[in-house]
This record gives C-alpha cells, sequence and structure tokens, in this order.
C-alpha cells in the first residue's frame, strides 16, 4: 500500500477494529489507537523526509476513479504545503490519543470517534480530489460535535455544542456551495484540483463569476477557521471539548479552512481574490487585535487559549492576504506552528485541570514548584505563543509581517502590536497567574506526570516547535515553491488586469465593514 | 583565516550546548549545571581572546550560515567580526565568566541552581548573538532572547510575588520597544531591501538619500528598541524592580551587559542614523541626558543598595545615549562605547560587592541598617572603594577617562544647544558622585546600625576573588587605549597611539575646558556627599530638600502614572472588546439568531394546535385575505 493511503488509513482501520471490540477492553482499545496513530505519525515522518523540496508535481501521488460520469475519485498526494501539515496532524493526533487517558466514561466509542477525527483530517489534508477534501473534513467534524456534547466538561457544555455544530455546519454548508459553484462554472467536469488548476490557466472562470464565488468560500471557510468576527464558537467550544477533542480540533483540523483558501479560493478564482483581499486582510487585523484584547481578560485557561488561538488565526489569514510569496510561507508556517502549540497548549490546561480540578486561573497559583516539567512547557509554550525566537511560531510571523508590508503597512504595525504586545500582556499574566507567586495550599498535592512515557506526549510537540524554530529550513524548503505558485496566480492576475473597475466593491465592502483601509 | 572561522561557531555553540544539556540533565544535578555552564563562560572567553587577537587591528571580516531564506528575504546567522564586535564581545565573555565564577559561590544551596545556571548560558548565547550579529534580524532574535533570558532569571525567585511581578513588568516594556525596533526594521527593508549591516551600509554610503524623508523615523523606530533595552526614559521603570532577581544576575544583565546592548545597536547602526537630513540623533542626546539627570536625582534617595545602584546604571546609560547622540559622522559615538566598557566592569564590581556585603549581613539591603562594614570586610570594601571611585569619575580610575572623553565628545559636537546638553552631563557627573559618596560612607563607614551589621564577616574566596579580578580593569582599563579600538572601527575618528602618560596627559590637554568642569563636578558631589553623610546615622537630606527629597524617592511617581494610563487606554481597549464580544457578538448576534429562530417556532406552534375549529377559522381568515388581496387589483 501507499504511503499516504496508510497514513490516512490506519485510524480509520482501527476505528472500525475498535468499534467491534467489546468495550470492557480498555486496554485493548487504547494500544490499538495508539499504535495506529503511532503508525500514521512514523509514515508522515518519514514521508516529509523522503519529500524532495521544489520537485515538479505532486510527490507520492496515488489516484484511483470512482464515479466517472461527475469526474469523482480517490487522489491523494504530497507538495509543499501539506507535506508539513500532515506532519503536524500526524503527530498531534498521536499526543491526543496519549493524554485520552483520561477519559474513564465509554472509552470504546470516544476512541472510535477520536480515530475517525484523526484520520478524517489527514485524509482532508492528503486529498487533491474536492470531493474527497470536503468528505474527509465532514468525516472529522461530525465526531467533534458528539465528542463535546458526550465527553465534554462545564456547565456550558449543552451550549457549547449547539453553538460549535450550528456554527461549523453553516460554515461547511458555505463551502459545500462554492465548491460546487467552482465545479459548475469551470465546466471542466472534475472535481479534481490538479485538473482544475490546469484547466483555470487555460480558460479561467468568469471574473463576474468569480466576484460572488470568492466571500462564498472566504466565509465559508473562515468560519471554519474563527475568522473574526465569526469566531465565538471556537472559545466556547474549547472550553467545553475533552483535551484530546480541544488539540485535534484547534491544532489539526481548524487547517482545514485555511488549506481551502489555498488550495481552492485563491488559485482557482484569481480576479475574485483581488477584489476580496482587503477585507480579508481587515478581518485578519481584527482576529489579531480584538482577540488579543479580548483574550486579556479571560480568567479561564481553556477560554483564554480560545482567544489566543482566534488571534493566531488573524497571522495566518494575513499572510494570505499579502498575497506575497513570504507571506504565502509564512501563513502555512504559521498553520504548522500553531497546530504544535494549539497542541501542547490544550494538553497542558488539560492536565492543570485533571490535577487542580479547574481551569480558572485565579484559582491556580504557585504551581511552577509542584509541576518543573508541566509548568516548564506551559511557559514555554506561552513565550512561544507571543512569538519568542526559537519557536516555530516566530519564524511564521516574522514571515507573514515581512510579506504584509508591502500589501499594507498599517495591517502590519496593528499586526505587529497584538503579536508583540497584546500576545505577551495575556501569555505572561497566564504565567504570572497559574505557576508564579506563593503556592496555594489546596493545591499542595498537585504532581508531574509521572514517568518518561507520560511525559513524551508533551515533550513531543515541544521538540517539534523547536526544531521548526531552529531550523525553519526544513519547513521553508518544502513551503517555498508552492507558496510561490499560489502567490504567483495572482500576481499575474494582477499584471493582467490594469487599474479600474476592481476597486469598486472592496471599498463598498471595506466601508460596509466601517474600516478605513489605506490604498 | 579558516582556523578562526572554526572558533568563532564555538563561541556562540558552546553557551548553547550548556544550556540545553543543564535543562536537560542538570536540573537536579547542580556539579554538573556548575561544571557546564562555568566551562562555557571559560570557553567563550579563550576563544573571543583568540579570536580578537587573531584579527589584525582595524580590520573586519564575516562568516555566515544559512537560516533563513525566502524570496526576497534572506536572513542568514551572518556573523561579523570588526573592532566594535570584537571589543564589546571580549568584555562581555570576560565579565560573563567572572560572574559565573562568582555565582558558582553566591548561588550555592539554592534550590534552582541548575535553572538559574540554564538562564545564565541562555543569556550569554543571546548576548553574544547581540554583539557578533552582522544582520539586523539576528540581532534583533538576540535582542528577543536576551529578553527572555532576563525574564526568566528577574523571576528566579518566582514564589516571590514582587520577583514574579517584575520579571513580567520587565518582559513587557521591552516589548513594547521591540515592537518599535520591529517596524523600523520592516521600514529600512522595504526602502533599501535588506537587513545585513555591512550591505545596508554599503547602499546607504552609495545613495545616502535612499531612505528619502523617512531616514528619521526610521532612526527613531530602532531607537524605540533601545529604550525598552538600555531602559531610556520612558521606558526606564523596569529596571530598577528588575533587581529582585538573584545579585549576580543584577551585576551581568542588569548592569553591565544587557542594558548596555541599546547603547551598543545605536553604534552599531551608527551610519543609519547620522544619514544627512536626520533629526534623530538631537533627540536621542536629550532623551539620554533627560534619563541620566533623572535617575541620577533619584539615585539620590533609595535606600537599597541595589537599588541605588540600578539608578545609577540608568544614569550611566543615560550618559552613553547621551553621548552617541551628541556624536556625529566627523566625531563618532566612540565616548559612549568607552564608557560603555569600563562601566562594565566598575558597576559589575560595584554589584558584586554589593552581593557580597548582602550576604555578610543576611540579605538586608537597606543601607540605613548596615554601617561600619568597611573594617570587617576589607577586600569587599577596597574593591567596592576603587570601583565607585571611577564611576565618580576620579582620576586616574577608568571612569575618569570615558567620562572625560563623553564631557569632551558633548562640548564639541553639533547638537544646537550643546552647552545645555553640557550642563546637564556636568549635573549628573556632580549628582553622580554624591550618590556614590552616600552609598560608600553610610554603608562602610559611620556607626553599626543594626546588630547584622556588627556581625558581618568576609565573603568566602570564590566570592572575593572575581572582586579583585574586576578590581584591575575598574582602576586601570583607562591606560590600555579602549578608546582606540573602538575608534579604529569608524572612519572619522583619531586614532591616538600614546603611552601611560600621553592618555593622563591627553585627558587634559586634548579638552581641558570639559576634563576641569568634570573633574569639579565629582570633587563637589564627592565633598558634598562626605559633609552630609559621614558619621550621619539617619537621611538628613529630606529635610533640607522637602518635597523634592519626597518626589525622588517615590520615582516621581512614574509608575503610578503608567499604571493609570494603561488603565485609561490599552486596558480599557481589553475591556471595550471583552464587553463586545460578550453582548454584541455572542449576546445579541448569537444568541440572537438561535433566540429568534426559537421564538419563531414557537409561535408558530401556537397555530399548530391540531384543535379543528382553529383550523378552520385559519382556514377563513387566509380565504378572506386572499380575496381582499385578489379584488383590490
Amino acid at each position: 500500500m501507499d504511503p499516504l493511503t496508510i497514513i490516512i488509513a490506519a485510524p480509520l482501520a482501527a476505528a472500525g477494529l475498535v468499534a467491534v471490540i467489546p468495550g470492557n477492553y480498555r486496554f485493548l482499545i487504547r494500544v490499538i489507537a495508539l499504535l495506529a496513530t503511532l503508525l500514521s505519525a512514523a509514515v508522515a515522518i518519514w514521508v516529509f523526509a523522503e519529500f524532495e523540496p521544489g520537485a515538479s508535481g505532486l510527490q507520492f501521488e496515488t489516484r484511483s476513479v470512482w464515479v466517472k460520469s461527475l469526474g469523482i475519485g480517490y487522489h491523494v498526494g504530497l507538495d509543499g504545503v501539506n507535506v508539513g501539515l500532515v506532519l503536524m496532524g500526524a503527530l498531534v493526533a498521536f499526543a491526543a490519543a496519549c493524554v485520552s487517558r483520561e477519559i474513564a466514561e465509554r472509552v470504546k466509542e470516544y476512541y472510535v470517534l477520536l480515530l475517525l477525527m484523526a484520520g478524517g483530517i489527514l485524509g482532508a489534508f492528503l486529498s487533491w480530489d474536492m470531493f474527497g477534501f470536503y468528505f474527509f473534513h465532514e468525516l472529522a467534524l461530525v465526531p467533534t460535535f458528539l465528542m463535546i456534547g458526550i465527553w465534554g466538561r462545564g456547565d456550558d457544555r449543552v451550549y457549547a455544542t449547539y453553538q460549535i455544530t450550528l456554527y461549523l455546519s453553516f460554515g461547511a454548508l458555505l463551502v459545500l456551495v462554492g465548491l460546487i459553484a467552482v465545479y459548475v462554472q469551470c465546466g471542466a467536469n472534475t472535481f479534481d484540483m490538479v485538473e482544475l488548476h490546469r484547466h483555470v490557466a487555460q480558460t479561467p472562470i468568469p471574473a463576474a463569476a468569480q466576484r460572488w464565488m470568492f466571500p462564498l468560500l472566504m466565509f465559508g471557510f473562515g468560519v471554519l477557521v474563527s475568522l473574526w468576527p465569526f469566531h465565538s464558537w471556537a472559545p466556547t467550544g474549547y472550553a467545553a471539548a475533552p483535551t484530546g477533542v480541544a488539540m485535534l480540533h484547534a491544532g489539526v483540523i481548524k487547517k482545514f479552512g485555511l488549506l481551502g483558501l489555498i488550495r481552492v479560493a485563491l488559485p482557482l478564482l484569481p480576479e475574485g481574490a483581488r477584489e476580496w483581499i482587503p477585507v480579508m486582510g481587515v478581518l485578519a487585523v481584527g482576529n489579531l487585535l480584538y482577540g488579543g484584547w479580548v483574550a486579556m481578560r479571560q480568567s479561564d485557561l481553556n477560554r483564554l487559549l480560545g482567544y489566543s488561538s482566534v488571534a493566531h488565526m488573524g497571522f495566518a489569514f494575513l499572510g494570505l492576504a499579502s498575497l506575497t510569496v513570504l507571506g504565502v510561507t509564512g501563513a502555512v508556517v504559521v498553520m504548522i506552528a500553531h497546530g504544535f502549540l494549539a497542541g501542547l497548549n490544550f494538553a497542558l490546561s488539560g492536565y492543570l485541570r485533571r490535577v487542580a480540578g479547574t481551569t480558572q486561573m485565579d484559582r491556580m497559583g504557585g504551581l511552577l514548584d509542584k509541576v518543573p516539567f508541566i509548568g516548564a512547557l506551559l511557559v514555554m509554550a506561552m513565550l512561544a505563543g507571543c512569538g519568542v525566537p526559537g519557536f516555530a511560531n516566530f519564524v511564521g510571523e516574522l514571515l507573514v509581517l515581512f510579506g504584509a508590508w508591502e500589501a499594507n503597512k498599517t495591517w502590519v504595525v496593528v499586526a505587529a502590536w497584538a503579536g508583540l504586545v497584546v500576545g505577551a500582556v495575556y501569555t505572561l499574566r497566564a504565567v504570572r497567574t497559574i505557576l508564579h507567586g506563593p503556592l496555594r495550599t489546596e493545591l499542595a498535592t498537585v504532581a508531574d506526570p509521572a514517568g518518561a512515557w507520560h511525559r513524551s506526549a508533551y515533550a513531543l510537540l515541544v521538540v517539534a516547535l523547536l526544531l521548526f524554530g531552529v531550523v525553519p529550513g526544513l519547513l521553508i524548503a518544502r513551503i517555498e515553491p508552492d507558496a510561490k505558485a499560489v502567490s504567483g496566480t495572482i500576481a499575474t492576475g494582477i499584471e493582467m488586469k490594469a487599474a479600474g473597475e476592481v476597486g469598486s466593491i472592496v471599498r463598498g465592502a471595506v466601508a460596509a465593514a466601517g474600516v478605513g483601509v489605506r490604498q | 583565516m579558516p582556523a578562526i572561522e572554526q572558533l568563532v561557531w564555538g563561541i556562540l555553540l558552546l553557551p548553547l550546548i550548556s544550556a540545553a544539556g543543564i535543562t536537560l540533565f542538570g536540573l537536579r544535578r547542580p556539579r554538573l549545571a556548575g561544571v557546564l555552564s562555568v566551562g562555557a563562560a571559560a570557553g567563550v572567553a579563550v576563544l573571543s581572546l583568540l579570536v580578537f587577537t587573531g584579527t589584525p587591528f582595524g580590520e573586519w571580516w564575516e562568516c555566515s550560515a544559512e537560516w533563513l531564506s525566502v524570496g526576497e528575504l534572506n536572513v542568514p546567522v551572518a556573523l561579523r567580526f570588526d573592532p566594535l564586535s570584537l571589543t564589546m564581545g571580549l568584555i562581555v565573555a570576560w565579565v560573563s565568566f567572572v560572574i559565573h565564577v562568582y555565582s558558582l559561590g553566591y548561588m550555592r544551596g539554592d534550590r534552582g541552581f541548575g535553572r538559574y545556571f540554564a538562564g545564565l548560558s541562555l543569556f550569554l548565547f543571546s548576548m553574544l548573538l547581540i554583539v557578533l550579529a552582522g544582520n539586523l534580524l539576528v540581532l534583533f532574535i538576540g535582542w528577543e532572547l536576551v529578553g527572555v533570558s532576563s525574564y526568566l532569571l528577574i523571576g528566579f525567585w518566582y514564589q516571590r510575588p514582587a520577583a514574579a511581578d517584575a520579571s513580567k513588568k520587565a518582559f513587557l516594556l521591552n516589548r513594547l520597544g521591540d515592537f518599535g525596533f520591529l517596524v523600523g526594521l520592516l521600514l529600512v527593508w522595504s526602502k533599501t531591501g535588506t537587513v545585513d549591516i555591512s550591505e545596508l551600509e554599503c547602499k546607504l554610503a552609495l545613495d545616502p538619500g535612499l531612505l528619502g524623508s523617512l531616514a528619521t523615523a526610521a532612526g527613531l523606530l530602532i531607537f524605540c528598541g533601545v529604550l525598552g533595552k538600555s531602559a531610556q526614559f520612558p521606558l526606564h521603570v523596569w529596571l530598577p524592580d528588575a533587581m529582585e532577581g538573584p545579585t549576580p544576575v543584577s551585576a551581568l544583565i542588569h548592569a553591565a551587559t544587557m542594558v548596555a546592548a541599546g547603547v551598543y545597536l545605536l553604534c552599531r547602526v551608527f551610519f543609519l542614523l547620522a544619514l544627512p537630513g536626520s533629526a534623530a540623533l538631537e533627540l536621542i542626546a536629550w532623551v539620554g541626558a533627560f534619563t541620566a539627570l533623572l535617575a541620577a536625582v533619584i539615585a539620590t534617595q533609595q535606600d537599597d543598595i541595589k537599588r541605588i545602584l540600578a539608578y545609577s546604571t540608568l544614569s550611566q546609560l543615560g550618559y552613553m545615549v547621551m553621548a552617541v547622540g551628541a556624536s556625529s559622522v566627523s566625531q563618532p559615538p566612540v565616548a559612549a562605547m568607552y564608557h560603555l566598557s569600563t562601566h562594565a566592569c566598575f558597576k559589575a564590581l560595584l554589584f558584586l560587592g554589593a552581593g557580597s556585603v548582602i550576604c555578610a549581613v543576611h540579605h538586608e539591603q537597606n543601607i540605613w541598617r548596615m554601617g561600619a562594614l568597611g573594617k570587617k570586610m576589607p577586600v569587599t570594601f577596597v574593591t567596592f572603594l576603587i570601583a565607585a571611585l571611577a564611576l565618580a569619575g576620579v582620576p586616574p580610575l577608568s571612569g575618569f577617562f570615558s567620562k572625560e572623553s563623553i564631557l569632551a565628545s558633548v562640548l564639541e559636537s553639533n547638537v544646537a544647544a550643546r552647552h545645555a546638553l553640557f550642563a546637564v552631563a556636568v549635573a549628573v557627573a556632580a549628582l553622580t558622585g554624591f550618590y556614590m559618596t552616600r552609598l560608600v560612607a553610610v554603608t562602610f563607614f559611620g556607626p553599626e546600625r543594626t546588630q547584622i551589621a556588627g556581625q558581618a564577616r568576609e565573603s568566602g574566596m570564590i566570592l572575593t576573588i572575581p572582586l579583585l579580578i574586576l578590581a584591575v580593569p575598574s582602576a586601570f582599563a583607562g591606560f590600555w587605549g579602549i578608546d582606540s579600538a573602538y575608534a579604529s572601527q569608524f572612519k572619522g575618528a583619531a586614532v591616538e597611539h600614546a603611552g601611560v602618560f600621553g592618555r593622563i596627559a591627553a585627558a587634559f590637554t586634548h579638552s581641558p575646558v570639559a576634563t576641569l568642569w568634570g573633574l569639579g563636578a565629582a570633587i563637589v558631589g564627592i565633598v558634598t556627599g562626605l559633609a552630609v553623610y559621614w558619621n550621619a546615622a539617619t537621611d538628613r537630606l529630606p529635610e533640607k530638600l522637602g518635597l523634592v527629597a519626597g518626589w525622588a524617592r517615590n520615582r516621581f511617581y512614574f509608575d503610578e502614572l503608567y499604571a493609570a494610563l494603561n488603565e485609561a487606554t490599552h486596558e480599557f481597549l481589553s475591556r471595550l472588546a471583552d464587553g463586545v464580544d460578550r453582548w454584541v457578538i455572542s449576546g445579541i448576534m448569537v444568541r440572537g439568531v438561535h433566540g429568534s429562530i426559537e421564538l419563531a417556532g414557537r409561535l408558530l406552534r401556537l397555530t399548530q394546535t391540531g384543535n379543528i375549529q382553529i383550523h378552520a377559522v385559519l382556514l377563513g381568515a387566509g380565504i378572506a385575505i386572499l380575496l381582499l388581496i385578489v379584488l383590490r387589483h
């Protein structure tokens, strides 16, 4: 079997296997889940290492036709953008399976759904067929709702489940309409993205159609990535979700929307992109500044992390909105780095919740004495979150800022303020309240996870953040050629179309949003 | 120079390996941590000396390794070895080494011994990255990382709320400055297409108008980074609080090296600040002068031995920044770097001496609870006195020469109001003499004010030997020609080659007015200090000065002012955003949509009762309405 299919099939097959095992074989179920995700992760590492940067076309490609008349098929392959995402997704999925030890009820059902999530999202990342792309994402998304509803925590659980289900289903629906529109408007009679890219290069989709299709995809995918102001599902949902689910969703599944923008919306609809990109830039800055400011006022660690993840997505949107090689490369690095970081953050907060019984920050304090390992990792995660060099996030954010500077200086100045100052305020406050200061007496029995094995999941994610932060070339050599292709598609579009008619819609939309954009 | 090129990577890698090694294996093994960290510092000291002597005088070379390259942005880890970085690197490496050794004694028995040395190694790595960086983005990375290690070390005793708060404050205020620095880098990069220092210098030399009208803005934005890191007004408030860290950390990071990195950065990009048409330097000079004066005034009314030294550091940093601002292309900032170098030695010595005193009096830091320590701690006393006199600018100690060269450069500068600037500089020199005399007189002379002070004993060898080592450059560095090493960096500066006596004579012949004023100010300061504080039991100054002393004691209420300002602006916006999120977006929009749909459902349900009569009525009503509409048209 080819490696990419193994990456997808291992968790899915394990889900099928666990489904038929009696629920009281808890240990066996857990071992199967761990082995399956570990296998995915190992293969993902292998293909990442074997991937040849800059080689033309897809690598490790496999395709087979399914519905010939509609042009639907199974088509997986790696380019520079998804090779890193798959690596990140598979590692975070393994870590999520590791920390799911905390689940005590309905263990079998939990692991079936978790494995479906993992297999589904990896399938979505790898798919080059729009049908598979969408289908695999739904396969990952639907279990999320169930898991928050069943294994979720806190009083807000039911409301959170409703909200996240309705919000994300609505976003996915917009995406679906957009994708069908792409299929119909292209007229190439195929869902295959490679074919579609080739087709639009010769016969572009009519500009008038692009103009209404792009916002469908932008807001559809945007809702899935918590684009401001459609973000409020994220903090509520993550605060209520069980640890593993929060890790997988915030870290991995959320990146689907951004990948959709890179794969479908930007290259297939360059004219539409050109008109709507200023709106996206403004909303991205909204994510960054607004998300950061709201995060400053949170007293619950999970909600703080939720808002900080909303803020970080702003960097990814901003990078894409810049339409430069630097910006798009940076956006992909941010996607990968944030995946590791969000996984780590929610894993740590899940641990603290288990041992301290709360995620209310003011009910913790002085914990560094008791949990030096978890505490040190939390400090590192928080520093990574506010863009300290050495962690992969810094590289991504730096590239985004440099890439977006030419596009719009105001955005970049605001984004730099949000990233450097606001980000530091809420992350350091969290460290100060949770870890520093005198130890609270009721927390005297709290301790680190015992043994190297129970620490490995957390360590794995930090090592990944550090590795890509110190040696960013590993990611960048792979990403850059494809980022160039994405930004190049639009750039040529811009050259072809001289000034004129374009500005009006943008200005109207921006004026409607009530935000001034410097031209 | 292949042999040297192999060596230079060791300078960076040794402390990095030490930091990583301690973090992984040494946190619970104090011996291993100490060996790794001190070993790395010693290695760096030796290597830096080899590289320094291996590079011919006045020449420069570079080496680089690929790091990050995307599109038009190319950021190699470029290291630049020129007189500026070599001399600065040498000072950083040797002062660090001495303080590492001192730390072995000072931190002995602390539970966080391993963590302490991991932080110190990380700091050494980042600081050397700043010094050696040949690329402004690499410099920025070092800049951020020294901020992180400073954060970790100020908050070393994190259980103490004051230390935890101080570390947070230091990091945030630094971040505020770094924001400007980063925007400045973006500006420079977009206008010139490079962040490499040599390339930038070439491009600006070929076309001085490259930055156009943005030259001043670019210079001042980069200066924002200096405001944070070197704690210049208005971001000066973090440095005194940073004294919550262990004393050797205060000596190394918050006196000798990191806080001086700002001055170093200004000299690094001096060609950019001195562009024709840029007004940056003049503003820089005044910011420095104001900081120097403000901090010196506050220092006269502090009682905590470390805080006095911290305000003195602020004041001296302001002095150096002022000296950079008073420089020009024809008169490069040699004096600032000269003072930076001597200051690094004698201020580190002062802090280490203070540490020795603090150890002897059982962690009491209030000087009014000490007294008469001079006889009991002779080594600490003598070395402390040398450093204090050097700081006050007494000849022939090192500080005299560097301070004289700053005064001379201010007097000869192109700044419009240079006489006013000179007056401030002289006033600061007098205040320096005054507060150092106060510190020495109260701590080491006078009566024993407490029992603890009476029982104090001299510290052990591991603490006193570093003091003796640092006393040597503090006393004699004025004769070593550090200024000519720096002068060879800049084209416009005259390189003097004079002997020991030649140097003493040159200090007087070169700019006699400046020297005499400086010397006079120091004497006035010291004599006044002795008059007020010799054998004093309490501080008599507040009665005499009244309100001013009270304000100085309360640091002119800057902390309170900033807290209120932050509350009114940034915290307010954050509250506003939170309110909008809670009430408008989550409340009205999300819950509103949800609620209105539910309400519509409930209302419609009223019509679907299953009661046949109601259905008949509704049917009739519907027909009636339809008929009405049809008949109307």
